[in-house]
């Protein structure tokens, strides 16, 4: 059954094809980077109603290149602008977001060391502060680049190569410790 | 002994850009050379066969780890209210 649209929609249909190819498969990235600009579950998702909804009202001017950089940009100005209605006296620049901001094999025991591989990983993860966490979690499963990385949570690349790079390291450590990696490449 | 200096100094260089060349986000001549380097250094090829297990461990943990995935509720209640925007159904979504 059609819901009736939210906004009154203009009914072009084209426009909401071009919603649906490019802002809503991008909605769990959204969703990620609104989690750590906010520090808040119920904030981050209505900060990406907020994104969608502008993202919506100005699909017919976008020209379909780099959409989740597109929505990166929108969800962070719309941050930006949400916390200078409620704080005015914090988010003077725009940067200050920063400072708060199968082929497994049929081998039950390679099956069982996969596993064991797996979920040390997430473990490990779990242990990555928030910041470094976002950016392995953003380039691993979201496979966001590292320019739209930056984008999104308005930081310069360097930082993102560099809190992937020690966020990587960090969980290799681990599985060093656990003994699921071998001690030799626990150099870099 | 020159050797031996000659691949510790590529071994670091590489080193360096091990994670970006498995995020495909090295030029293609540095790639290249990482590629070569690769091929004859087991060190290094352990590395990047580690970086490289983690990084398909976490994509394939996402998609049945709900720590990982974020909150699924509040997914579908984005994808619905996505849909609401264009008066799409979402059932199926």
């Amino acid at each position: 059954m059609e819901q009736e649209p939210i906004l009154g929609s203009s009914g072009d249909r084209s426009a909401d094809a071009a919603f649906h190819r490019y802002v809503v498969p991008e909605l769990p990235a959204l969703l990620r980077v609104a989690r750590t600009l906010t520090h808040n579950p119920d904030d981050a998702e209505d900060l990406v109603q907020d994104t969608i909804i502008r993202a919506y009202k100005s699909i017919t001017t976008f020209d379909g290149a780099h959409a989740r950089a597109w929505l990166f940009t929108i969800l962070r100005n719309t941050h930006i602008n949400r916390n200078r209605r409620r704080r005015p006296d914090l988010f003077d620049d725009p940067n200050d977001v920063e400072a708060i901001a199968d082929h497994r094999r049929s081998d039950p025991a390679e099956l069982a060391e996969q596993t064991a591989f797996r979920d040390a990983v997430v473990a490990a993860i779990a242990t990555l502060p928030e910041k470094m966490r976002t950016v392995v979690e953003l380039v691993d499963l979201e496979s966001c680049t590292y320019a739209e990385v930056a984008m999104a949570l308005g930081i310069p690349i360097g930082t993102v190569m560099s809190r992937l790079h020690r966020g990587r390291k960090h969980i290799k450590d681990q599985l060093v410790a656990k003994g699921l990696v071998n001690k030799k490449v626990s150099s870099t | 002994m020159r050797d031996n200096l000659r691949e510790m100094r590529n071994c670091h260089e590489v080193g360096q850009w091990l994670q970006h060349y498995l995020d495909g986000e090295l030029e293609p001549g540095v790639t290249t050379q990482v590629e070569e380097h690769l091929e004859t250094c087991v060190r290094c090829g352990l590395e990047y066969d580690t970086y490289s297990r983690i990084k398909t461990a976490l994509h394939e943990a996402s998609s049945d780890s709900p720590e990982l995935i974020g909150d699924e509720i509040a997914l579908q209640r984005l994808r619905r209210f996505a849909d609401g925007l264009t008066g799409h159904s979402s059932a199926g979504a």
